[in-house]
């Protein structure tokens, strides 16, 4: 077990540095250069050449690179071109934000999908598990940024249910009791958390329909059945509980869908996470803001890949490694 | 397990219930702003557009341009810091501070002050944008504590407005010891000291800013007392927050389906203002990319027909409605005394286009529909960001009306940093470019149209024009100013480097309840401090104490 905890984490380390090493020559090679006026105000040749030395852009890609990477083992990200902070400050701020809403979203995503999932797998075959699955392909269909703006417009400008953007109530919230603002951050977070964990549990229901079909064929159904156990009983405590098993894969592989969803989501919602930060950071040129979204990034999907591999391991001892 | 959590709900609704608090009478409220974008410092030499909006509420000019937009001499110029002022010679202007100035933090403001603003300004280590406006002045001394000195290296219309409108004022006492370098990312640039009507309260980045009134403020005590900006990167969600009433202003709605819903919110007031953004199609004259002349637009009857083959009338309404008009020459609408009606600009006329472009040998001798000379097909393409839906919509609609005749567009979009890395290096043919403008012509349009000139990227070139440039930007009068700037655009008319697609109106959304609203075109938020919410239309958010 510890020999394979050795050899994954060495494999994560190796993943992590071929996506810095990709990224890093990708956007400097991408058209588009930083510090370039946006068009809402004239150029300064001189300014814009002052800061590019002054951020070493003016030297060969190989020796940035070499310069990045040092500072890197220093755990200096950088500073970013467009916030004017340091890279780390701003990342601490935004990531407690973006893992709130992937877990918000992961739990909608999980709980609903499961439920709607097991829930069709059990009146398979019925007009209303043809409808559902109908339904559920719709829905995994859907853009995430045009199911954003509907339900924004739906839920927060036209019904007045939710607030439309942002993380907190700037003018309330420093004023509200601890449950208040617990409400208010949950008030705000509603709407993308929603955007997230739809999409992503039409998907996740249509992988829990077909394991807990499988499921119900399985020979300790019809045990379970012939014992005269009630049919909730059967299908909650004996089909289920082992129709959870693949989808717990689904857990590792919702983390890189949630982190490339939350990009637009947060734009969208003015949601103030990493998603936000690397379109912002994309937009702008802001290298040392993308090499670090991509790091975090890249190292949140090889932990959750980890800690799903670990939990699958947990649930079915043929898998645990040895 | 659930009866807890089903107890929770009823003590979080509760617990989160706004119970409005005390402030009542003329110096309450709160404005929430809806802010496109964030800024990046609110130190001044460093801000660009967004953090001058803020931090123009927190940092005092020596005096500021009025409602009239002169900058020429010092007419209409509204005192700040500097109670008075005037010219020791021609060269000299002397500033009188107002000796109830005071700091946030306690100290006076002194001429030392501005003397140190301007050293820092004008520094290539800070790198601010501004610098090149400071240029003419030499230099600035503190004559005494309350009198500072500009000397200037030249006489010209508008020295005034480049000692008095560019620099906001900054405190010596707090910068002094942190070296130019490291302005940038200061901490002082995230939580700044001023002496403004406004004091720094909070920013959490990516979501909000505040800034408290200054109860002492010298010039009067601002009625609204918090400001807030809440900064949303998608404009569509900055103005739902305004329709749906979590923010109470925006400064532009951008485009008219946005403006016809502002006017239909109950709450909400627009106001129009001139803009001071113009749009264009630039022709560059060199071949893409390189130096020698362009295959096309070298040809200056061409430009002339393409201009011609165009209904821009027509598509600034499709475009726009009518919230924007067709510029006769390179101005926004703020410029309104530039706003020459009688400038030689050629009416839409196919015919006389084709019979142009006939004239200078092109033609559609192969019947294919376009259009050649010799094995050369008269096409070209156009640049557009992919962000800007007005120009990408502009672009496709030139590029209709130009098939009809014989001419091939082909569109090239890409996200905006791309479109102006390319559109700076000279690698397009034709690109639809956008420039917001100071209050001041004097600066704007010789960057981008001066043979010389940074923002040049089109390589127009005509001594003449340079010439009336020069005249225009050196004029000892208003008038002579006026005089040289319409023989420059006869001159730019009749070159047609450029065709000037639309200067677009501005209009700002307003909460109803906010009274003695005013925007400045140039500095949106300039009369905040003279804005009010009457003590009977105050709502919970304006009664809120902290």
């Amino acid at each position: 077990m510890t020999l394979w905890l050795v050899r994954r984490v060495l494999a994560a380390i190796a993943i992590v540095f071929a996506v810095v090493t990709l990224i890093f020559f990708a956007i400097h090679a991408a058209p588009g250069t930083p510090f370039l006026p946006g068009g809402d105000r004239h150029l300064d040749p001189v300014l814009v050449a002052s800061l590019r030395a002054r951020f070493g852009l003016d030297q060969p890609l190989p020796m940035q690179f070499a310069h990045y990477l040092s500072a890197l083992v220093r755990g200096d990200m950088g500073e970013s071109f467009r916030l004017q902070l340091p890279v780390k400050d701003a990342l601490a701020a935004a990531i407690p934000n973006t893992v709130l809403l992937a877990a918000a979203a992961l739990t909608i995503d999980f709980l609903l999908g499961i439920v709607i999932g097991a829930w069709q797998a059990a009146r398979a075959r019925e007009g209303s598990d043809a409808a559902l699955t109908a339904v559920m392909l719709f829905g995994y269909s859907l853009p995430t940024f045009w199911l954003g703006l509907v339900l924004l417009l739906l839920l927060g400008d036209w019904i007045h249910l939710f607030p439309i953007g942002g993380a907190i109530d700037p003018v309330f919230h420093g004023s509200m009791s601890l449950g208040g603002r617990v409400l208010d951050r949950l008030r705000h977070l509603a709407l993308p958390a929603l955007t997230l964990g739809l999409v992503g549990a039409a998907g996740t229901a249509r992988f829990q329909r077909a394991a807990m079909l499988n499921a119900l064929e399985r020979a300790f159904v019809r045990t379970a059945r012939a014992k005269g156990l009630a049919e909730p009983v059967v299908l909650i405590r004996h089909a289920l509980s082992n129709a959870l098993l693949p989808t717990i894969t689904l857990l590792g592989l919702a983390l890189p869908f949630l982190l490339t969803g939350s990009v637009v989501v947060e734009t969208v919602f003015a949601w103030p996470g990493m998603g936000k930060l690397a379109a912002d950071a994309i937009a702008s040129r802001d290298y040392p803001m993308v090499m670090a979204t991509a790091l975090v990034a890249s190292i949140m999907v090889v932990i959750g890949n980890l800690f799903a591999d670990l939990l699958y391991a947990a649930a079915d001892p043929r898998v645990r490694p040895t | 397990m659930r009866r807890a959590a089903v107890l929770l709900i009823p003590v979080l609704l509760v617990s989160c219930s706004r119970s409005p608090a005390g402030c009542s009478g003329d110096f309450c409220g709160t404005v929430v702003f809806a802010a496109i974008g964030q800024p990046s410092t609110l130190l001044p030499p460093l801000g660009e557009a967004l953090e001058r909006d803020i931090h123009d509420q927190i940092f005092l000019k020596l005096a500021d341009i009025g409602p009239d937009g002169n900058t020429i001499g010092d007419k209409g110029f509204e005192p700040q810091l500097a109670d008075r002022w005037g010219w020791t010679d021609s060269l000299t202007l002397a500033f009188h501070l107002n000796p109830k100035a005071r700091w946030q933090d306690g100290p006076p403001v002194t001429a030392g002050d501005v003397a140190f603003t301007f050293r820092a300004f004008s520094d290539s280590e800070i790198g601010s944008n501004y610098r090149e406006n400071l240029s003419r002045i030499a230099s600035v001394t503190a004559q005494d504590s309350a009198t500072a000195v500009f000397h200037f290296r030249t006489r010209y219309p508008e020295m005034f407005y480049d000692a008095a409108y560019q620099l906001r004022i900054l405190p010596q006492h707090l910068l002094d010891s942190l070296p130019y370098p490291r302005w940038r990312g200061s901490a002082f640039g995230r939580a700044p000291v001023g002496d403004g009507p406004y004091r720094f309260v909070s920013w959490t980045p990516d979501q909000s800013l505040e800034l408290a009134a200054d109860s002492t403020f010298f010039l009067g005590r601002p009625h609204i007392r918090r400001l807030i900006w809440r900064f949303a990167a998608d404009p569509q969600t900055a103005i739902a927050q305004v329709i749906a009433g979590e923010a109470d202003a925006i400064e532009v709605l951008l485009s008219p389906p946005n403006i016809d819903r502002a006017k239909k919110t109950a709450h909400l007031t627009v106001y129009p203002y001139a803009g001071s953004a113009y749009t264009f199609l630039d022709f560059n004259l060199h071949a893409r990319g390189g130096s020698g002349p362009h295959p096309v637009f070298s040809d200056v009857a061409v430009r002339r027909a393409l201009i011609l083959a165009t209904d821009r009338e027509r598509m600034v309404t499709n475009v726009w409605g009518t919230a924007a008009k067709v510029p006769p020459a390179p101005i926004p609408q703020a410029w309104k005394a530039l706003w020459f009606n009688d400038l030689p600009i050629p009416a839409f006329d196919t015919t006389r286009a084709k019979h142009m472009l006939d004239s200078a040998g092109w033609r559609d001798t192969g019947h294919t529909g376009v259009r050649q000379k010799g094995s050369r097909k008269l096409a070209f393409s156009i640049r557009v960001p992919s962000t800007s839906a007005a120009r990408k919509q502009y672009a496709q609609l030139i590029q209709e009306q130009l098939r009809r005749i014989g001419v091939q567009v082909t569109i090239e979009e890409s996200d905006n940093p791309t479109f102006q890395q390319k559109y700076h290096a000279g690698d397009y043919d034709a690109a639809i470019q956008t420039y917001v403008n100071d209050p001041t012509p004097s600066s704007g349009v010789p960057q981008t149209w001066r043979s010389t000139g940074d923002d040049n990227a089109g390589h127009y070139s005509d001594p003449a024009f340079d010439h009336q440039l020069d005249l225009a930007t050196h004029a000892p009068t208003p008038d002579d100013a006026l005089r040289a700037w319409k023989a420059a655009f006869v001159i730019f008319a009749a070159d047609a480097p450029a065709m000037m697609l639309n200067a677009p109106d501005n209009v700002a959304a307003v909460d109803k309840r906010i009274t003695n609203v005013r925007i400045r075109p140039d500095s949106y938020w300039a009369y905040l401090w003279t804005w009010r919410i009457p003590a009977d239309r105050l709502i919970d958010r304006d009664r809120l104490e902290r």
